[in-house]
């Protein structure tokens, strides 16, 4: 697993586990505070309909009871009741006496349970019904719900009962308030809460106490359908869980794009983070995979103060020992092959000269012996002496030939720029112009392989340039040395021409790579060569598009 | 009150014969003489005509022009019957007297030869032609249009077969012209009108040219508000409110005249309602309503639907009944069927657990075809000139369920006292009388 995955599992990890357990347990204390608060309210509300249906009965026995005062006053219903004149009035009484006191049920009955009147159910009149005050007056609290009926449907009602004697015969008064949707919207205070009716005649239905908060209050209910008797409804408060699902879902969305979004950021920071950091070591291990024998002029500069940039430093520090070390074993190799030349030139030298001396003793014993055989002598071995010098003038020849031994001497870079300007300027290829340091320190090298290595890379920057428009700039600056005490003179040949691929810039140095339809593919492999006996760096910054820049530095001398 | 439904359906026929006695008589009755002014047999007012220039009507039901000439209520009944024409009237003792119609005899095939009064005209001045006439009937009778023939302008030969004279004095009869325009159709009454009552407006009704009756201001208001118009001292209130009628006769200047029991309330059950009413107390059903009631009286020759089997109502076609729904349907405007149905539910003619059903006309209509209810609580006429034929327009069913009359009851006019005369015809229709 790479390193950049690991950060970035890493950091999710770190961010949305914190979250997930966050928002679980956000979860589990919302359901336990709200369900808590809803029972309480359902609680609340089952005691303030207690209080209610003791008002109502309170209101009912007080409305009953005015209209017992109003009965016994009223002459034309004490006609119409004991002596049964004006029987429309007293039917109608109960329908009358119900819309002035607001009740919803009103019944009179004689001694006998029959009903003489009934608002309600006005035709009613005639049957009896004892019952029904008797289950009143056994209720507790002397009130309870009443299913009785209407011409058009059954009516709910609280009722309560209650009496008076008139001419000497007990009348008796029922009546009460619908039980109705109404009514129990009334006893609900808000929408999440519903309040319902139970009867013992109802279907039990199913409770489902994962949806809601349920607390029932026991009212007693008389039932007159059938066998009249005194049973107990209930009065069921539920408060829906529908809010607290409605809750969840919303934190849950909620929580779903905080993690999503900071999933998001999480990711960014870690591909930003993992990027910053495995960048520039991505970009050490490139540089370092570039180094080798013939490859040590790689560039670790770095101005980061962390410990990439130590290790960029190191680096450099290390290409620059060994590139050091490098010119210090090309130079013991070289002064191995010059050993061994030398041995080889001493010998054949010698091989060379041993015909030689021994035709000079020859003549030397000639004249002393007989000097006039020395011209004779020396004609017999003209022959050899001219082998031998031609002998010797063609291992001269064929030595100067192997190896043109550089004339290391303190160069002016600056004035080395110049004369290469001067001399390769062509304004057809390109604008070339000049950017040059003052007070350089001299650079000691072979003022040929230093004028080499500036026609080579001014000659290919010119090359590089797609258009006549395009500029190079040649410029030299001062820098420190890689050991901080020493002194470097830095050249750049910067182009604006077409840049390089990383695949082209890894091959730039190859030799015999050319991109050029006439290029040897030499040139910046010699550059290499050079600037690398010179004991110097070469490196390139270059992309695709934006230019190339060859930047070379080579040891300045001591001042 | 009878709704347009039941008019149609029952008895767009029903026709006004005799306030008492027999049904009228197939054969054709003898042209009763004028009636002398002393004969106040069928008034109900006898003041002096010319005493006023004015009469005030008050109504409460609605009245609406599109139902003219065919009235749906007492209101219509009454005020149509001021401006339109049958050929003949039926007094309240079943005299027969003419009307559009000046004379009428019987041929020698039998046929009928009735002749228009020679001053006949209608509103707009045209004379009433027997062409007229069978233009009319061919509208809404054309059965009998088939059987009429033209002699002259003014004289129609008639098939009697099978009908009854007094057919003739069917409102549904009158003769009567469309309007340009819409709205009132032109008649051939004593009265002519234009407007429209409701509201705080009241109708005008102008006096033909030689009636010599005084102008009618009518309006009409809601029942609960009848004590009112005799606040406002009208001359003549048809109500049947029993508040109305008990300040009416608290007020020295008005009498109540009673109408006659001109309405039955019946209750219809299908053949499977499994109604039994044979254990209740139906004598208590008067005491239900809220108006004059008493028991159905079905032996005085009266109602016509106590006996359908005489006509013979062919039953086959009663549909296929699924069981009734266990409740009692009435038109839901009409109070006292309402009383009526409750009292049945609460003497628990259905047992317990019955209720009762008001039903829009279009609806209650539709129920009372339909048949699928226990029973129909429905107020109709009590007399009809042709009862057979009545009984024909009832659905399919009925013959084979039960007919059970409930209660009479009866309109009463609060009469202001020297108001002109006012007679009432069989059917208790009032009409202005001219001098």
């Amino acid at each position: 697993m790479s390193f950049r995955a690991r950060i970035l599992i890493g950091l999710g990890l770190i961010v949305l586990l914190p979250l997930a357990v966050f928002e679980l347990r956000v979860r589990a204390d919302m359901a336990g505070r709200l369900t808590a608060e809803y029972q309480r309210r359902v609680a609340s509300l089952v005691a303030v309909i207690r209080a209610d249906l003791s008002r109502d009965s309170a209101g009912t026995a007080a409305r009953l009871d005015a209209l017992k005062d109003a009965i016994a006053a009223d002459n034309r219903f004490r006609l119409a009741a004991l002596q049964g004149a004006d029987r429309a009035y007293l039917l109608d009484y109960a329908g009358n006496a119900m819309r002035v006191t607001g009740l919803a049920m009103l019944q009179v009955q004689d001694d006998q349970g029959r009903i003489i009147s009934s608002g309600h159910f006005r035709n009613e009149y005639d049957r009896v019904e004892p019952e029904l005050p008797r289950l009143l007056a056994a209720a507790p609290g002397g009130m309870a719900l009443v299913e009785t009926r209407t011409a058009e449907a059954s009516l709910l009602a609280l009722a309560r009962a209650d009496s008076l004697r008139l001419g000497g015969r007990r009348l008796t008064l029922v009546g009460g308030v619908a039980v109705d949707s109404g009514f129990l919207a009334r006893l609900a205070p808000d929408s999440d809460l519903a309040v319902s009716l139970a009867l013992p005649t109802d279907t039990p239905t199913r409770v489902d106490s994962a949806a809601q908060v349920v607390s029932a209050l026991a009212v007693p209910f008389v039932d007159l359908r059938d066998a009249p008797s005194l049973g107990e409804a209930r009065i069921v408060v539920t408060h829906s869980l529908a809010p607290l699902a409605a809750l969840r879902r919303r934190v849950d969305a909620a929580f779903a794009a905080a993690v999503l979004l900071t999933g998001a950021i999480a990711l960014l920071l870690a591909s930003w983070l993992s990027n910053w950091i495995s960048r520039p070591l991505r970009e050490l291990a490139r540089r370092t995979a570039e180094i080798d024998m013939e490859r040590l002029d790689v560039a670790f500069e770095s101005d980061r103060a962390d410990e990439i940039g130590a290790l960029s430093r190191l680096l450099g520090a290390m290409t620059q020992r060994l590139r050091a070390g490098a010119a210090r074993l090309r130079e013991a190799e070289r002064r191995i092959a010059v050993g061994d030349l030398a041995r080889q030139v001493n010998h054949d030298i010698k091989n060379g000269l041993i015909p030689i001396r021994n035709v000079f003793r020859h003549l030397l014993e000639a004249a002393r012996g007989e000097p006039d055989r020395l011209a004779a002598a020396l004609r017999d071995r003209q022959g050899t002496i001219e082998s031998g010098i031609s002998y010797l003038e063609n291992l001269a020849t064929n030595y100067a030939r192997l190896y043109p031994q550089p004339a290391r001497e303190p160069c002016d870079v600056n004035a080395a720029v110049r004369e290469t300007i001067r001399r390769v300027s062509d304004a057809s290829r390109g604008e070339l112009k000049s950017v040059l340091a003052d007070a350089l320190p001299a650079v000691r090298t072979d003022p040929l392989v230093l004028r080499r290595i500036l026609e080579n890379l001014i000659g290919n920057a010119l090359d590089s340039l797609a258009s006549p428009g395009g500029t190079v700039i040649v410029g030299t600056t001062r820098g420190a040395g890689g050991d901080g005490d020493s002194s470097v003179v830095r050249i750049t040949v910067a182009d604006t021409g077409r840049g390089m691929s990383r695949e082209e810039l890894n091959r730039a140095f190859d030799d015999f790579y050319t991109t050029k339809p006439d290029g040897t593919g030499l040139g910046l492999s010699i550059v290499r060569r050079l600037v690398l006996d010179a004991n110097g760096a070469l490196r390139v910054e270059t992309a695709p598009g934006a230019g190339s820049t060859f930047i070379v530095e080579l040891p300045g001398e001591a001042e | 009150m009878i709704r347009a439904h039941h008019q149609v359906l029952l008895v767009g026929m029903l026709v006004v014969a005799a306030c008492r006695g027999a049904a009228p008589r197939a054969e054709l009755p003898p042209l009763a003489p004028a009636l002398a002014h002393a004969d106040t047999a069928c008034l109900i007012a006898a003041g002096r005509p010319a005493s006023r220039d004015t009469v005030t009507i008050a109504l409460t039901e609605p009245v609406d022009p599109a139902h003219a000439p065919l009235p749906r209520n007492v209101a219509e009944r009454f005020l149509f019957a001021q401006l339109y024409e049958t050929l003949i009237h039926v007094d309240c003792q079943g005299r027969v007297l003419p009307a559009l119609a000046g004379s009428w005899e019987q041929g020698a095939a039998g046929r009928w030869t009735v002749t228009l009064r020679s001053d006949a005209r209608f509103w707009d001045g045209a004379p009433v032609t027997a062409r007229d006439v069978l233009t009319a009937w061919r509208a809404r009778d054309s059965s009998l249009a088939q059987s009429i023939a033209v002699l002259d302008e003014r004289a129609l030969s008639i098939d009697p077969s099978g009908r009854s004279f007094q057919r003739f004095a069917d409102p549904a009869l009158a003769v009567t012209k469309s309007a340009p325009g819409g709205g009132w159709p032109i008649g051939t009454g004593q009265y002519w009108t234009t407007g429209a009552a409701g509201g705080a407006d009241a109708l005008w009704a102008s006096p033909m040219a030689g009636a010599g009756l005084p102008a009618l201001k009518v309006t009409v208001a809601p029942a609960s508000e009848a004590r009112d118009a005799v606040d406002a001292n009208v001359d003549l209130l048809l109500t049947s409110d029993p508040a109305a009628l008990e300040y009416g006769r608290t007020r020295p200047q008005y009498q109540d005249a009673l109408l006659e029991w001109d309405h039955t309330y019946v209750l219809f059950a299908p053949e499977a309602s499994g109604l039994e009413l044979g254990a209740l107390r139906l004598e208590s059903l008067p005491q239900a309503v809220h108006v004059e009631a008493r028991a159905a009286q079905v032996n005085d020759g009266g109602l016509w639907l106590a006996d359908l089997k005489r006509c013979d109502v062919a039953a086959a076609a009663a549909p296929t009944l699924a069981p009734p729904r266990r409740r009692i349907v009435y038109e839901q405007a009409d109070r006292d069927a309402r009383d009526l149905a409750a009292r049945l539910v609460g003497l628990a003619a259905l047992g317990r657990g019955a209720v009762v059903a008001g039903l829009a006309p279009p609806a209650f209509e539709t129920a009372f075809r339909g048949g699928a209810e226990a029973a129909y609580v429905l107020r109709v006429r009590r007399r009809t000139v042709d009862p057979c034929a009545a009984a024909r327009e009832l659905p399919a069913w009925v013959p084979r369920g039960s007919v059970t009359p409930l209660i009479d009851t009866r309109t009463h006019a609060l009469v202001r006292r020297g108001l002109p005369r006012l007679s009432v015809d069989w059917d208790g229709a009032v009409r202005l009388v001219p001098r």
